[in-house]
């Protein structure tokens, strides 16, 4: 009697054969379920990390820093992570901020409802708000990126006399006039440029103001590799990568960089880096790297596990055709 | 005058800059006479556009050059004066830089205004017509018109109120929110922003699927680029880096100085991005840079045909 064909396949061609929706129905809940936990995962954070935690929290106090957002939310597994733990380093220290974008139209109206959560945070937290004209203000959305870069690094007061954002009186206004731009004639007067982006923009800000002030970048793993040359050739002073950027930010601001605890001893052996910077106790620190970090876990292994097998099944089946 | 015809004063109130800041005028002139030379374009023969075109690109490539070449005033103050020639092309250049770059920012942003030109002009005509799936041309449109007016009635809504009305619907819980800010909220945040991270999170299951149909074990350099992605991949995961290099204490037994300590997995990870990735990104850039400078100067001297003569 002929048996039917898929009983007579061989294991190598089974395993080479598994169905795509297995396999998406595998990423849906490997990515899902570790949602709903909420562990602190062991980690050591990077030195391009670390020496992003330690540029940010050795900003003086009530300095100016530009932040350039250029994400949506196409990239807030990695991005948003990103933007909140450096707006809460930013509002705990006091320091003003501008922020602007290159990249997305949506890139502003995603960072300032970004910005309303934060806010809201603060307050539930009995901080103090974050306002609007007097703490932050917005420069808004600039499509020709290399041109903004070269007038940003030419004058500030030209770069941005066309900006406009509402006052405490919600008059719009020249951003020139708001507390947050006092002072700052040139791109130097700034403490840091800050660049928070999921695209080139980062090189392009690089190429015309590096040599100007202080940069510092939080880009997606993917823009990470190639980011990577402008931290090793001392051009950005800090960079944070991807999910485990976000997770190493986290983890620097709720246990410090080689920052020992009461008992004396340190979270984490971070064994190039040795500057110690000191934690953030009783805030909110762990949040969204915390939470994403075990899918990370997850749905890498779940890749590595797929490639295995997919490699075992070529093997098997090359065995047989030897055979 | 003169070299100081580009440097930034102050204005006087004027119909075109009003003292409570009214710019229609300027801006409705400058569409008539961006229109006006638009259609002189057009309805010029293509022999005569080739040169304005050609001759447009190498002025707006000059100034950029000679930015790059002639030294620019340092640490300059508003009321510094240029002594010489020399210093008056430097200041004029450092004050024309806000004017090109606000050009370049308008040219971008009509890029994206033709954009939506050509898709409304494509997707209309397609309504028109009813060609097949109008229907999804019905939603593009639909919802592209939906969404303009929703942001400006948010963004007009709120110019016109004062700050304890706008603080007051900043406290209401959503579901109390007035239509124009619910409506906004629905549709940026609600629907676009939502369907933008659905759109990309569509990615990972590709990327799973084609992971497992093609990183075979083909070749040797398959095998080691296979071997490399999985160790990198793996040193982003702190669980497996812990167990890993605990196993390697293990050989080492703790001593700093082994030589086995080079087998940890963040070490490996270090070595593998330092010494192979990153240079070859490097070198990738290097290409891509030269690349782009030839191609540069190909468009700024009016070599490239496309350019300038269809």
């Amino acid at each position: 009697m002929a048996m039917p064909e898929t009983t007579n396949k061989m294991f190598g061609e089974k395993l080479l054969s598994i169905p795509r929706w297995i396999w998406f129905v595998l990423v849906i809940i490997l990515a899902t379920i570790p949602q709903f936990v909420s562990i602190t995962i062991p980690n050591v954070p990077e030195d391009s990390s670390a020496a992003l935690y330690k540029e940010l929290m050795t900003l003086p106090e009530g300095s100016t820093v530009i932040v350039q957002t250029d994400w949506t939310k196409s990239t807030q597994g990695e991005s948003r992570g990103q933007f909140d733990a450096l707006m809460r380093i930013l509002m705990r220290k006091n320091i003003k901020f501008a922020f602007m974008s290159v990249a997305d139209p949506q890139a502003s109206e995603v960072a300032r409802n970004a910005l309303k959560e934060l806010n809201a945070e603060r307050i539930k937290d009995g901080d103090r708000e974050y306002k609007r004209w007097e703490d932050y203000v917005s420069l808004g959305y600039f499509p020709g990126a290399e041109g903004k870069g070269k007038e940003i690094g030419e004058s500030m007061l030209d770069a941005f006399k066309a900006s406009k954002d509402k006052d405490q009186n919600n008059v719009e206004r020249s951003v020139l006039e708001s507390p947050v731009m006092k002072g700052i004639e040139k791109v130097g007067d700034l403490s840091a440029f800050i660049v928070v982006t999921a695209s080139k923009s980062i090189t392009i800000a690089l190429e015309r103001l590096q040599d100007k002030v202080k940069m510092l970048g939080l880009v997606t793993g993917v823009m990470g590799p190639e980011t990577v040359n402008y931290y090793t050739s001392n051009q950005l002073k800090g960079l944070s990568i991807g999910l485990k950027g976000v997770y190493d930010m986290e983890t620097m601001m709720e246990y410090g960089a080689n920052y020992p605890d009461s008992s004396g001893k340190n979270f984490y052996n971070m064994k190039k880096y040795t500057d110690v910077v000191p934690n953030w106790p009783g805030k909110k620190n762990m949040d969204r790297g915390t939470k994403y970090y075990l899918t990370l876990h997850f749905t890498i292994g779940l890749m590595i596990i797929a490639v295995i097998i997919g490699n075992i099944g070529v093997l098997l089946t090359r065995k047989k055709g030897n055979e | 005058m003169g070299w100081n015809l580009l440097a930034q004063t102050a204005t006087e109130p004027s119909f075109f800059n009003g003292p409570n800041g009214t710019i229609w005028g300027w801006i409705a002139g400058t569409m008539l006479v961006g229109f006006a030379i638009l259609i002189g374009l057009l309805y010029m023969p293509a022999q005569g556009r080739k040169y304005v075109i050609a001759g447009f690109t190498f002025v707006c490539g000059l100034f950029y050059v000679l930015l790059w070449l002639v030294p620019t005033p340092h640490d300059r103050n508003p009321d510094d004066v240029p002594r010489g020639k020399v210093e008056e092309i430097s200041f004029w250049l450092s004050d024309a830089v806000n004017v090109f770059g606000g050009l370049s920012n308008i040219l971008v942003a009509m890029l994206l205004l033709l954009g939506v030109f050509s898709l409304a002009r494509i997707h209309i005509a397609k309504i028109i017509k009813q060609q097949k799936d109008w229907v999804f041309s019905v939603c593009l449109i639909g919802a592209m018109v939906l969404i303009i007016i929703a942001g400006y009635n948010k963004w007009l809504t709120e110019l016109n109120m004062d700050p304890a009305q706008l603080e007051a619907i900043g406290k209401l819980e959503p579901n109390a929110w007035p239509f124009y800010k619910k409506s906004q909220d629905f549709l940026f945040d609600g629907l676009l922003q939502n369907m933008d991270a659905a759109m990309f999170s569509v990615i990972a299951f590709y990327i799973l699927s084609a992971a497992y149909r093609a990183f075979r074990v083909r070749s040797v350099e398959a095998t080691i680029l296979l071997a490399t992605a999985l160790l990198v991949m793996m040193s982003l995961l702190g669980l497996v880096t812990l167990y890993w290099n605990m196993g390697v204490d293990l050989i080492t037994r703790g001593d700093p100085a082994s030589f086995w300590n080079n087998l940890k997995l963040k070490e490996i990870a270090d070595f593998i991005g330092s010494s192979f990735r990153a240079p070859g990104l490097r070198a990738i850039d290097f290409g891509i840079g030269v690349g782009a400078l030839a191609m540069a100067l190909r468009l700024w001297l009016g070599l490239e045909r496309a350019g300038g003569s269809n």
